[in-house]
């Protein structure tokens, strides 16, 4: 039997109404599992993060589709290790969007790889979630689909600010960085915002991070006045020699800044342990210890961790925490939304006091960080219990 | 403040220095400048982080080991990077041959060491201030190495054979000197050299993959204030660039010393362009 061409065009154009009227999908397309597609650094020079991370994220998937899954489908984590390279974040994107058709991307989850993979999630208009905290990477205008469940850098810094300025009540301020963008982008923001609080900033200055004597910059903030030094620096062995210098010189002033302050690798270069006395580092209010005890709903989770023999020996609790807030938003999306792209975007954009465990995720259609600034805190470095640290002396419990 | 100018930058300086007389033994043996120096020293501080702290040997092993590692990366350097190309020497090949494998060393030490700064033993407990090793162990190792090099050169029939290789390769194979075997001595003793420059100055420099970029070019800016193969030009270069470094930091701070730095370095090039301890080379007309 011969099949004319008009045939075809009809068959096709019987398809093709088909498909736009929402015609009754197949049965399996009910029962196979959402995909979502995840970039963790889980190699590399940037990879603390993203394994910590990866620890929660996978526990909540693997707990969800054990209870079933959302309505009977499971969820498929197609993971990629991005291997803390921008350029392999970026083949990775092109192989979820268009290949493995995921409905969702989670990460990158450091800021340099989802400053490259961002604008090229939205061009192929999948939704994005992330935890990095460069401002630049939400945009509702350009990237529509991107939500962030962390801070900004902006609230990193005003929530440091607010420790020194109005919980310590310290005005004169010595703010130093390291040469990298980091840095020097850190410096540049933070101190106009100081001096907007009503504090003096008696010392500004970038420093080469290989210098080993740091003992000269030391000296000059003293001699300025400064009661408090920030330093906004990732690198610890810059940031070890700060708590160094200022331990030799017998120099009583808080320390305050960024969570490397806190790090392990920070706190192995100190000279001796008493000089991280007085350091504290950006945390998180929901997951810090307030008068030796943790909020209920962290508490809770970590009880659920010990449980599945989940450890922190090697790990922070924010980290984790903010994994599995990841799964367990995206499941809730999902369950409520469905995966249609624009209903899952719909949805985001009126998700209000989502109570994570990291913290409580709200945005609007006019603005997709989700953080909120009173969980931005300032933690004692030298606290570090089962992964979490106390909050700074002079915060309310 | 004038004693900690002092004690840093007399102890960065005579790190700077031997790297410095690193880049010099090579240069001396070869003609090649290889870019191997600063390579050498951060492996020094890693491989003697790595050989003490994590497998937790004693000092003098650590030290021994991490000495025979930095010859054996000499030679490996010489086999690898140079002999392949001193017969098109005039090309300038050697640059982008040493410059490669330095940069491959460096990036696998960032994947097996760890992008992060990590802690060098204190071997000698006494201290703080002048006492402190990270002061004079340096300054030390300095000393014994430049006198041990005059030694070499001038009571030893090897070391007057490295000089005559130094002096004219040509005339020096003529005489039936082993030239290819004399380079890859003196390619060994650079690595120790390196390396020693390396352990004695990590604890003030930390163990780092990062650091190789940094001695790399501190270490060359004796060598170019001293005069490309004097050593005690690359000596009284590193001393005088560690102490000025550390004015700079007092004085000005911040990236300013650094700047500081280099404006000097290039006036002193500007002026003398032989290097203050070099001598004016005739022109040929």
């Amino acid at each position: 039997m011969s099949i004319s061409r008009r045939q075809i065009l009809a068959g096709s154009a019987v398809s093709a109404a088909a498909l736009a009227s929402g015609f009754p999908a197949p049965a399996i397309a009910q029962s196979e599992p959402i995909k979502i597609g995840y970039l963790p650094a889980l190699t590399g020079p940037s990879s603390s993060t993203g394994v910590g991370i990866n620890r929660g994220t996978q526990l909540a998937v693997e707990l969800i589709n054990k209870e079933g899954g959302i309505k009977g489908r499971k969820i498929e984590l197609i993971s990629r290790d991005t291997q803390s390279d921008p350029t392999k974040a970026v083949n990775a994107v092109a192989e979820l969007t268009q290949r493995a058709k995921v409905s969702m991307i989670f990460g990158p989850l450091n800021s340099g790889e989802a400053l490259a993979a961002t604008p090229l999630i939205a061009r192929d208009k999948v939704p994005m979630l992330h935890p990095c905290w460069v401002d630049e990477l939400i945009d509702v205008k350009k990237y529509p689909m991107a939500f962030r469940i962390a801070p900004t850098n902006t609230q990193v810094g005003a929530g440091a600010n607010y420790y020194v300025v109005d919980v310590l009540k310290l005005k004169k301020v010595a703010v130093i960085s390291d040469t990298t963008g980091y840095g020097t982008a850190s410096v540049n923001t933070y101190v106009p915002m100081l001096k907007a609080k009503g504090a003096e900033v008696v010392y500004q200055n970038h420093i080469d991070a290989a210098n080993p004597d740091l003992k000269p910059e030391l000296l000059r903030m003293q001699a300025a006045g400064a009661q408090a030094i920030m330093p906004w620096s990732v690198n610890a062995g810059f940031l070890s020699r700060i708590c160094n210098t200022r331990g030799a010189m017998g120099w009583d002033v808080p320390i305050v800044g960024q969570t490397t302050l806190g790090s392990g690798q920070t706190k192995a270069l100190l000279e001796k342990p008493e000089y991280w006395n007085k350091v504290y580092s950006n945390n998180f209010r929901q997951v810090c210890y307030a008068n030796g005890k943790l909020p209920p709903r962290a508490q809770e989770f970590v009880d659920r961790l010990k449980a599945a023999k989940i450890g922190f020996g090697d790990t922070l609790l924010w980290w984790v925490a903010l994994g599995w807030d990841g799964g367990t938003i995206m499941a809730d999306i999902f369950k409520n939304a469905g995966t249609k792209n624009d209903d899952v975007v719909a949805y985001m954009n009126k998700v209000k006091g989502w109570p994570g465990i990291y913290g409580t995720v709200t945005w609007t259609p006019e603005q997709h960080n989700g953080f909120p600034d009173s969980e931005v805190v300032m933690c004692e470095v030298n606290s570090l219990k089962d992964g979490a640290f106390n909050l700074a002396p002079g915060y309310s419990a | 403040m004038l004693e900690s100018i002092v004690s840093y930058g007399l102890a960065v300086g005579a790190v700077y220095a031997l790297i410095g007389i690193t880049y010099n033994v090579m240069f001396s043996a070869s003609r090649v400048f290889s870019f191997t120096a600063g390579m050498l020293g951060m492996l020094g501080g890693v491989l003697g982080a790595l050989f003490i702290t994590k497998f937790g040997l004693p000092v003098i092993v650590g030290l021994v080991l991490v000495l025979a590692c930095g010859a054996l990366l000499g030679i490996v350097t010489e086999i690898l990077t140079v002999r392949p190309v001193l017969k098109s020497i005039e090309q300038h090949l050697y640059v982008l041959s040493t410059l490669a494998f330095a940069l491959m060393v460096q990036q696998l030490t960032a994947i097996e060491w760890g992008t992060e700064a990590q802690p060098f033993p204190r071997l000698i407990p006494i201290g703080p201030g002048w006492l402190d090793q990270q002061f004079w162990l340096p300054m030390l190792a300095c000393a014994v190495t430049i006198v041990g090099l005059e030694l070499l050169y001038r009571k030893t029939l090897i070391g007057r054979a490295f000089l005559a290789i130094a002096e004219d390769s040509y005339a020096a194979r003529a005489l039936g000197l082993p030239e290819t075997r004399l380079r890859m001595a003196s390619f060994a003793l650079a690595g120790m050299i390196g390396t020693l420059a390396g352990f004695t100055g990590a604890e003030m420099l930390l163990a780092f993959f990062g650091n190789q970029s940094i001695l790399n070019f501190y270490g060359f800016v004796p060598v170019a204030l001293g005069g490309m193969g004097s050593n005690r030009g690359a000596v009284i270069g590193g001393l005088a660039l560690g102490l000025f470094q550390q004015a700079a930091n007092f004085l000005v701070g911040g990236i300013f010393a650094a700047v500081a730095v280099f404006v000097v370095f290039i006036i002193v090039l500007l002026l003398r362009p032989e290097g203050l301890a070099g001598a004016a080379t005739a022109r040929r007309v």
